[in-house]
């Protein structure tokens, strides 16, 4: 039974991951763009849930307010900064974002402090469930049963909608959308905010379960190249699968062996490499 | 100009750093953080500026270097030359396993691994404590003397570590110059047309973290016997980002673009972590402007403040200068 709790949380945890890693590699997919800040945005979504719940809104307008304002400044770095740099080598990629990440982490030290805290679930969500004998917390039923729903709406907005057509032909080809006439500085800044969005939300999430800590972006960012190096860049499914992998690993060397957990993941991307070194799902 | 491309002339620049960095840094153990950062750079710079391997592994092979050492002179009775040898040998052969897995992604994705191969190796060590000391790192360190020398006082070590620091520059300038060092810069350039000439591309691939391995081994080693202990600090991703931050302000493909690089962020970043705690903020700033505005670091703004010279007096390189620095 322990393990079925254990692949519950698992199953959680991974769509959490999902989530994380699916927005940066939509982001690589359209914009070729390495973002090391992904983690810092997951981190930003954390806090500022955190900060909303502390002021008294409600847990709903917690997440999707954190999402949106990460979004937005998503947004305004993007247009602002990020899309003069995508022409460049991803070498700068890599040394803007990594700034970018830095300076964003710093930011949340300077008004939240350096130590962490812990964040209560929702008060209709932080009760328990009976499950024949044992008992399971509803806030982790919670997640599974929203971020699933989230998956499903991602998973239309990419393959049932316009947007989700221009961005899946701009993975293949920026300058022939750019022909057809959309504005593809609009749809990069779209994609760039949806993905930090997502971050966010997963980092909004993650929060009553883990805390907020001023490093957990570092973490995130790690986690999610897992999930990509695993799934294949740029790949919805593999995200997805590579996300659940991920979690259910982690959750379960939990109860195998805890101090093992966080080596566990990367030891399964690591046997991954070897036998499949474009990930399950990578094109090539 | 002409003279500024000569590995003689940069050698004498390290010399020259090596010589002065005691006046311009307030303590012994300052300016000796700097050489061992200078080195680790260099070894980072040789995958990146040369080879064109940005690695985010780098701590790995430092971390490996800081626990090698302090294994063996806890436990053993190794003088310390062998040991930095041993060192070298942990993080050079720990480079080729990973440099081997990585390699089998390219661009981004090899960037990726070789982030996620850092946490690896991070979370052995907090995993393995027994080995590591965990996060206390493996504490009490002794400083062994060479012979009848003894390595006690600070300036007396940063004597040491400026010897080791000339020999291993000097190393990685033969290497990057010799016919290795140019295959190198062929694969960072066009690594198919390489390929395609019939140049083995992995295996020297593999080489260059084998020698960077080696050669950042060794700074981790002589930085746990700085500060006395081997800390799980030195394995973590951080340890990863400041070698490649130095790496990419000092310039890279330049390895003395490396020294001043290390320099810079070791001094500028104990001097302001002294006044503001949250001085990561304004490194945060700098890399971003670097980035946009100064993508060849400080070494490139020598270059240009050179070539400015230069042209004010009309040389003949003037055209040739323009034309350079239009670059993307």
């Amino acid at each position: 039974m322990i393990y079925l709790f254990q692949l519950m949380n698992g199953i959680g945890l991974g769509m959490l991951y999902f989530l994380l890693a699916v927005g940066l590699s939509v982001i690589f997919g359209l914009l070729h763009f390495v973002n090391f800040a992904h983690g810092a945005f997951y981190l930003l979504g954390a806090y500022l849930c955190y900060a909303l719940l502390e002021y008294g809104i409600d847990f709903w307008g917690a997440l999707a307010l954190s999402a949106i304002i990460v979004a937005g400044i998503a947004a305004l770095v993007e247009a602002g900064l990020l899309k003069r740099i995508y022409r460049m080598d991803h070498m700068y990629h890599i040394v803007a974002t990594i700034g970018l990440a830095l300076m964003i982490q710093e930011i949340v030290i300077l008004i939240w402090g350096p130590i962490g805290s812990s964040v209560a679930p929702p008060k209709a969500l932080s009760g328990a469930m009976m499950i024949g004998h044992f008992i399971y917390p509803e806030y982790r039923l919670f997640l599974i049963g929203f971020t699933a729903v989230l998956a499903v709406i991602l998973w239309w907005i990419l393959e049932g909608t316009r947007l989700g057509a221009v961005v899946r032909a701009g993975s293949e080809s920026t300058d022939m959308i750019s022909l057809l006439g959309y504005d593809i500085n609009r749809i990069n800044t779209a994609v760039f905010a949806l993905g930090a969005g997502l971050a966010a939300l997963a980092g909004a999430l993650a929060a009553p379960i883990r805390g907020v800590d001023p490093f957990m972006g570092v973490e995130a960012l790690a986690v999610a190249f897992v999930v990509v190096v695993i799934g294949g860049m740029g790949s919805y499914t593999g995200a997805l699968i590579a996300g659940l992998i991920v979690g259910i690993v982690q959750s379960m060397m939990t109860t195998i062996w805890p101090a093992g957990a966080s080596l566990a993941i990367y030891i399964a991307m690591v046997l991954v490499v070897l036998i499949m070194p474009r990930g399950l799902l990578g094109r090539a | 100009m002409m003279a500024m491309d000569r590995p003689l002339t940069h050698f004498a620049l390290a010399v020259l750093v090596a010589l002065l960095l005691p006046f311009f840094t307030p303590s012994g153990t300052l300016a000796t953080e700097v050489l061992i950062f200078a080195i680790a750079a260099a070894g980072c710079n040789l995958l990146l500026g040369y080879t064109g391997l940005l690695s985010f592994g780098q701590g790995i092979f430092f971390g490996l270097g800081s626990y090698t050492l302090g294994l063996v002179l806890i436990n053993t009775t190794l003088p310390l030359l062998p040991t930095l040898v041993l060192a070298m040998v942990a993080g050079c052969v720990v480079a080729i396993i990973i440099g081997a897995l990585s390699i089998r992604r390219q661009g981004v994705y090899f960037v990726m691994l070789t982030l996620a191969f850092a946490q690896l190796f991070y979370f052995l060590a907090y995993t393995f404590s027994d080995i590591t000391g965990g996060d206390n790192g493996l504490t009490g360190v002794p400083r062994r003397g060479i012979g009848p020398l003894t390595l006690n006082s600070s300036w007396s070590y940063y004597a040491f570590v400026a010897i080791i620091f000339l020999v291993s520059f000097a190393a990685l300038q033969r290497i990057a110059t010799s016919t290795f060092g140019r295959t190198l810069l062929a694969i960072r350039d066009n690594g198919e047309r390489a390929q395609a000439i019939g140049f083995p591309i992995r295996i020297f691939k593999v080489a260059a973290f084998a020698v960077s391995g080696a050669v950042t081994g060794l700074a981790g080693a002589l930085h746990a016997l700085l500060i006395g202990i081997a800390p799980l600090s030195d394995i973590d991703y951080h340890t990863s980002e400041s070698i490649l931050v130095m790496t990419i302000i000092g310039g890279t493909g330049n390895l003395f673009g490396s020294v001043l690089g290390a320099a810079f962020y070791v001094i500028v970043s104990d001097t302001l972590s002294a006044i503001w705690p949250r001085w990561l903020l304004l490194l945060g700033a700098l890399l971003v402007v670097l980035a946009l505005y100064v993508q060849k670091g400080i070494w490139g703004l020598i270059e240009s403040a050179a070539r400015a010279v230069q042209g004010r007096s009309g040389g003949p390189n003037a055209v040739k200068a323009d034309s350079a620095g239009s670059e993307p």
